[in-house]
């Protein structure tokens, strides 16, 4: 005959063997599994609970009452069980440790090539003052190339560019200017563009490659003055060059000096105060002060006829520079080729 | 063009006289840039004018003499050792290098024993002065030299003196001459030019001879020929020329050679008039004609070269015979020598066009055709003929015939250009007065009138013949300008007007970076290449890619054809970078591409502009990045991603891939096709074809694609899609098919149930096993994500979904489900 007291031992047992049970175990499925086990239907507890019908009545809160309290016990146990658990797995991630001096994981790698980055940073500076870019063909028509832009055949200007031939009336286009001759055909004043391309001149040597690029710009309007270009070509300037080699914080200058160009009259050379010595003198601007950018002008009326475009009414001017330059003066870069051989030795550095 | 400072100061007369560097930066900012100022007289210092008072023979030594020198008339004399065979007579003058003087190579000189008697440095001679190639002796001065003893060698050899290196911009022939250089430096300094006047000369030297009888000229083409001049000089004695008259030869590059070919040359350096001097004797004649060559005619020029002539070619003929090719270059018979006596003097202008045609077809250019090809003036003739009359008659003691020959048929009238003071100042923007543009025109040699019947401010400008290049209002207004200085330009920005607003095409950047962000580095590569490089593809002959653009006049074969694609430039890239080490590659290039316009002959030079497509291109060679443990080669799908990332990035629609064995420069396995949306071909991509990379020279496998780039349409602005509110249900299938059924082929099938529910299809596992799947099998595992865009679906309803989708799989692949 079991009787209360039995019962009520039995209970307080099962909740010291239930501690027992789950002590060892290290994973949150076994000791639910273990809680199971006392707390379920056919669980111990349940087990000693059949034998309640037994007791007198009287008695029966009293087990009851016990079995809440293993019950309670049991639960707090598989809490605690599981806390600890759950700290002890913390407490072993944290021991966790590694050689963060391993180097990272490779991502990307990838660039623009240097001329593509400072062609970009050309088009994005011009864009600035409103110029849009335009483009055209690199084999152009002997017209475009030289004959509109006043360069007539027997001209001396051609031996300024020493042409590579495809036929007799196709040439590689040995400057962008035949750009500024579509546009103006196609397009009536205002005009404000830039175009950037390679261009090609029978020229080698370390700095000069047959073939380079240039970016031209050209902007024709009623009343566009030579001190227009002056001003663009400071803005240009102090934006590209500006924070270049300590001399920084604007104020380069921007001197034109005369020179010839067919398409152009007047026409100038661009000098630009030297970025990189304040003009003290270095090897850039070869202890001048100045270092040439460019050329420019502004648009010979016989280009204007040539174009449709009434000289009298509109004026305009036009500039052109080579991209290699500026990389190789604000880059440092010595040799002209490396620009384009795909070696990565020299790409992989910018 | 080297020009001589002391000779430009001579022919000019300033207010003060300018220091070279201030005439230098003068003429740079006239636009007559200065590339260079070269000191003739800094090879050597402390060397002096020592007057010969005594000499007597070296006790120790029969080739030796003792000199005594004095630096000052009637100073001390010093006693200096000489092993020259010539020294001269007591009061001619040498020139003594004295102890502490240094010379070319650096030499610091000192008193030194020589054969035992102390000799306080040296007397030299021209190569010990770098300033000549005569070695045979002491420099002893000309008798009439008046430099006074003790002053710096270089005043008597006339290299206390500077040249200037100037770039004479093309149209500005003018500047090819000391004449044309001092007219600008005048004008830029303000002072008035001084051309040589030889008139006194000539009739101080006039020989009692008529030049219209030694002389008859004809000018067959007066286009060719505008002017022909000629003097006789008679009774010449050839022989050296003075030597600081030679010295200014060798200043401007030029070496001497005789008093007779000397002056000519001094002439042409002086006044910028190419002169040609024949030996009269050797005329047929006495008479020279102007015409052009005759079908066949051939004649010897003076480098002993025999030249087939063409009809275009101008000549200058004796009564019988070709005696020169017109500005170009003398001929062999008719040419001065050590014997001539008699000579008759060329100045004359030709035609440009003509003289650039002749010296390029020949391949002769020469100083006097490089200044007739760009404009000599024909009023210059007469002066310089004149000039080289007398100065020969000076340096070779000859006579100078009366009169000259001046054959000049139509002398041009002399443009005369309307100038608008208020149009320059629109055109510069400068606030300019009209006092300022009427002086600076005159300083340039102008004559201006003001234009009385159209008010204030506008003039009509004659300017002087020697400025050809002066015909229009802007060409003096940029003269003006010149002289204003554009310093004084001020900087403002254009008013910005509204135009028709640019297509902006920016496909080729937006390719560029996506392919960046994908990891590659971006190459860019010349246009052109070799004929082998650009047929390395092995393409058939009915592909225009096979059929390259020639450049008739490459630089080498290395740049003999235009490509026609973008990869063997790449592969030349990746088997370079492999000499190098760096076997590891993944490279891009963006850019046009040139093909023939269809229809054109594929062969032979294009009658038309090129197709210039825009491509875009990648090569993967070698391992991914390296990171820790083995390198993991690229593959196919590497390069396949980064073309999908490309395609994705420029917001093309889908692109399909279709295997494709015939693509010859891809292996055949590996190999596909790109399709758009619409079915057109944008594209190839695979792994390079082993032939193909052998003739490149490429040791290791190369994954590429090549994409029809202008082909893609502009993208539309993306549109969003709402954000999903319901969560999604993913289920699984796997499949077992055959193995060469394509991936796209499931997918494909997925698709057309066209399930709305269906939200992503995702292949998750391929794999082959013959031992558990069974040879020629293969199994498959799809993902796919079911959603509602309006409540969250009960499992029922995907599951009927996801069912329907394997049936049919199951049914059209076909498949068996695993």
């Amino acid at each position: 005959m079991t009787t209360t007291s039995d019962l009520i031992a039995q209970l307080e047992r099962l909740g010291g063997e239930f501690a027992q049970a789950i002590a060892p175990l290290a994973d949150e499925q076994a000791i639910r599994a273990a809680q199971a086990q006392f707390l379920g239907k056919k669980g111990q507890v349940s087990e000693v609970m059949k034998a309640l019908g037994r007791l007198p009545p009287a008695d029966r809160p009293l087990v009851g009452q016990a079995a809440n309290q293993v019950k309670d016990a049991i639960a707090q146990a598989v809490e605690a069980r599981l806390a600890a658990l759950a700290a002890a797995r913390r407490q072993a991630d944290l021991a966790r440790t590694l050689d963060v001096t391993l180097p990272g994981r490779p991502v990307g790698g990838g660039h623009l090539h240097l001329l593509t980055q400072v062609r970009l940073e050309l088009v994005d500076i011009f864009a600035e003052l409103g110029f849009a870019v335009a483009e055209g063909p690199q084999v152009e028509t002997d017209w475009h190339t030289f004959e509109a832009l006043a360069i007539p055949k027997d001209h001396p200007a051609r031996d300024m560019q020493d042409t590579f031939y495809i036929a007799d009336e196709l040439v590689l286009r040995t400057h962008t200017s035949p750009v500024q001759i579509r546009t103006m055909q196609a397009h009536p004043p205002p005009i404000r563009i830039v175009a950037p391309g390679v261009v090609y001149r029978r020229d080698d040597d370390a700095t000069h490659s047959p073939m380079f690029s240039q970016i031209e710009g050209l902007v024709v309007d009623e009343g566009v003055r030579v001190s227009d270009l002056k001003g663009v070509l400071l803005h240009f300037v102090n934006r590209f060059f500006g924070g270049a080699g300590g001399a920084g914080g604007g104020g380069l200058d921007v001197r034109l000096r005369p020179s010839y160009f067919p398409f152009v009259e007047p026409g100038v050379e661009i000098d630009m105060s030297c970025a990189f010595c304040a003009g003290a003198g270095c090897r850039l601007c070869k202890g001048t002060g100045w270092i040439e950018i460019g050329g420019a002008g502004m648009v010979d009326p016989d280009v204007f006829g040539h174009v449709g475009i009434d000289a009298e009414r509109y004026t305009g001017f036009a500039f052109g520079m080579g991209i290699e330059r500026m990389a190789m003066l604000r880059h440092g870069v010595n040799d002209i080729k490396l620009y384009y051989e795909g070696d990565l030795r020299f790409l992989d550095q910018f | 063009m080297k020009a001589v400072w002391s000779w430009l100061l001579e022919l000019c007369d300033l207010p003060h006289a300018p220091t070279v560097e201030e005439g230098a930066r003068a003429l740079t900012a006239g636009g007559l840039e200065v590339e260079g100022v070269t000191d003739l007289g800094a090879g050597f210092t402390g060397v002096v004018v020592a007057e010969v008072v005594a000499t007597r023979p070296h006790p120790g030594s029969q080739k030796l003499t003792l000199v005594d020198v004095v630096t000052a008339r009637g100073g001390s004399a010093t006693q200096v050792v000489c092993g020259a065979p010539n020294v001269p007579a007591p009061g001619r003058k040498v020139l003594w290098a004295p102890p502490g003087a240094t010379l070319p190579g650096g030499m610091t000189l000192s008193t030194r024993a020589v054969k035992g008697v102390d000799s306080p440095g040296m007397l030299c001679s021209e190569t010990e002065l770098a300033i000549g190639d005569d070695d045979r002796g002491i420099i002893v001065l000309d008798a009439d030299d008046a430099t006074a003893p003790g002053a710096p060698a270089q005043q008597a050899l006339g290299v206390a003196d500077w040249v200037l290196e100037v770039a004479a911009p093309a149209n500005r022939g003018d500047c090819l001459g000391h004449l044309g250089l001092a007219r600008e430096l005048c004008a830029l300094l303000g002072g008035r030019l001084v051309p040589p006047a030889p008139g006194p000369d000539l009739e101080a030297l006039a020989a009692d001879l008529d030049a219209a009888a030694l002389a008859a000229v004809t000018i067959d083409d007066p286009v060719g020929c505008p002017r022909y001049v000629a003097r006789v000089i008679d009774g010449l004695v050839v022989g050296p020329s003075p030597r600081r008259f030679a010295q200014r030869l060798r200043a401007v590059g030029v070496r001497p050679i005789s008093n007779l070919v000397d002056v000519t040359n001094y002439v042409l350096f002086e006044l910028g008039q190419p002169l040609h001097a024949f030996d009269w004797h050797q005329l047929r004649g006495a008479s020279i004609a102007v015409r052009r060559a005759r079908a066949g005619e051939r004649m010897t020029t003076l480098d002993g070269q025999e030249r087939a002539l063409v009809a275009a070619d101008l000549l200058i003929c004796d009564g019988e015979h070709p005696v020169a090719l017109a500005g170009v270059m003398g001929g062999a018979d008719s040419e001065v020598s050590a014997t001539t006596t008699r000579v008759l003097l060329e100045s004359a202008s030709f035609e440009p066009r003509s003289i650039r045609r002749t010296a390029r077809r020949l391949a002769l250019p020469s100083e006097a055709s490089q200044r007739f090809e760009r404009g000599v003036d024909p009023e210059l003739a007469p002066l310089a003929a004149a000039r080289a009359a007398a100065l020969l008659a000076r340096l070779g003691g000859g006579k100078v015939a009366r009169g000259h020959v001046d054959v000049y048929p139509r002398p041009p009238a002399r443009p005369r250009v309307p100038l608008r003071l208020a149009r320059a100042r629109a055109l510069i923007g400068a606030e300019l007065h009209a006092g300022a543009c009427e002086a600076a025109l005159l300083r340039l040699g102008c004559e201006v009138e003001p234009d009385g019947a159209a008010g204030d401010g506008h003039w009509t400008v004659t300017p002087p013949s020697a400025r050809a290049d002066l015909t229009r209002e802007v060409d003096l207004i940029e003269d003006i300008l010149r002289i204003h200085g554009y310093g004084n330009v001020p900087a403002t920005l254009p008013a910005l007007h509204v135009g028709p607003a640019p297509l902006v095409d920016d496909r080729a950047d937006r390719a560029r970076r996506a392919l960046a962000a994908a990891g590659l580095a971006e190459a860019i590569t010349f246009g052109f290449q070799s004929r082998e490089r650009a047929l390395a593809l092995g393409l058939p002959p009915g592909d225009r890619r096979a059929h390259p653009v020639a450049v008739r006049n490459p630089m080498s074969a290395e740049q003999a054809v235009m490509r026609t694609s973008l990869l063997p430039n790449l592969l030349a890239a990746v088997a370079r970078n492999a000499s190098f080490g760096l076997g590891d590659v993944a490279l891009f290039e963006v850019g046009a591409v040139f093909l023939r316009q269809p229809g054109q002959p594929l062969e032979g030079e294009p009658a038309t502009l090129c197709d210039e497509p825009l491509r875009a291109a990648a090569v993967l060679a070698g391992a991914r990045p390296r990171w820790l443990g083995p390198p993991q080669p690229w593959d196919y799908f590497d390069v396949k991603g980064v073309l999908e990332h490309l395609a994705r990035t420029l917001g093309v629609g889908e692109l399909a891939y279709v295997a494709a064995a015939d693509i010859p420069y891809l292996h055949p396995g590996v190999a596909a096709r790109v399709r758009g949306a619409d079915g057109r071909i944008l594209g190839e991509l695979g792994e390079v074809h082993p032939d193909v990379r052998a003739r490149l020279g490429v040791e290791v496998p190369v994954f590429m694609f090549d994409l029809a780039l202008g082909e893609l349409a502009p993208a539309a602005p993306a549109q969003m899609r709402p954000v999903p509110r319901f969560p999604a249900s993913a289920r699984d299938v796997s499949l077992l098919v055959d193995a060469p059924v394509p991936s796209a082929r499931v997918r494909d099938v997925i698709r057309a149930v066209a399930e709305p529910l269906v939200e992503t299809v995702r292949l998750a596992e391929e794999y082959r096993d013959a031992v558990r799947l069974g040879a020629g099998k293969k199994s498959m595992l799809w993902s796919i994500t079911y959603r509602a865009p309006d409540r969250t679906l009960t499992d029922v309803e995907v599951d009927q979904a996801h069912e329907a989708i394997v049936a049919r799989l199951l049914a059209e692949t076909p498949a068996e489900r695993r």
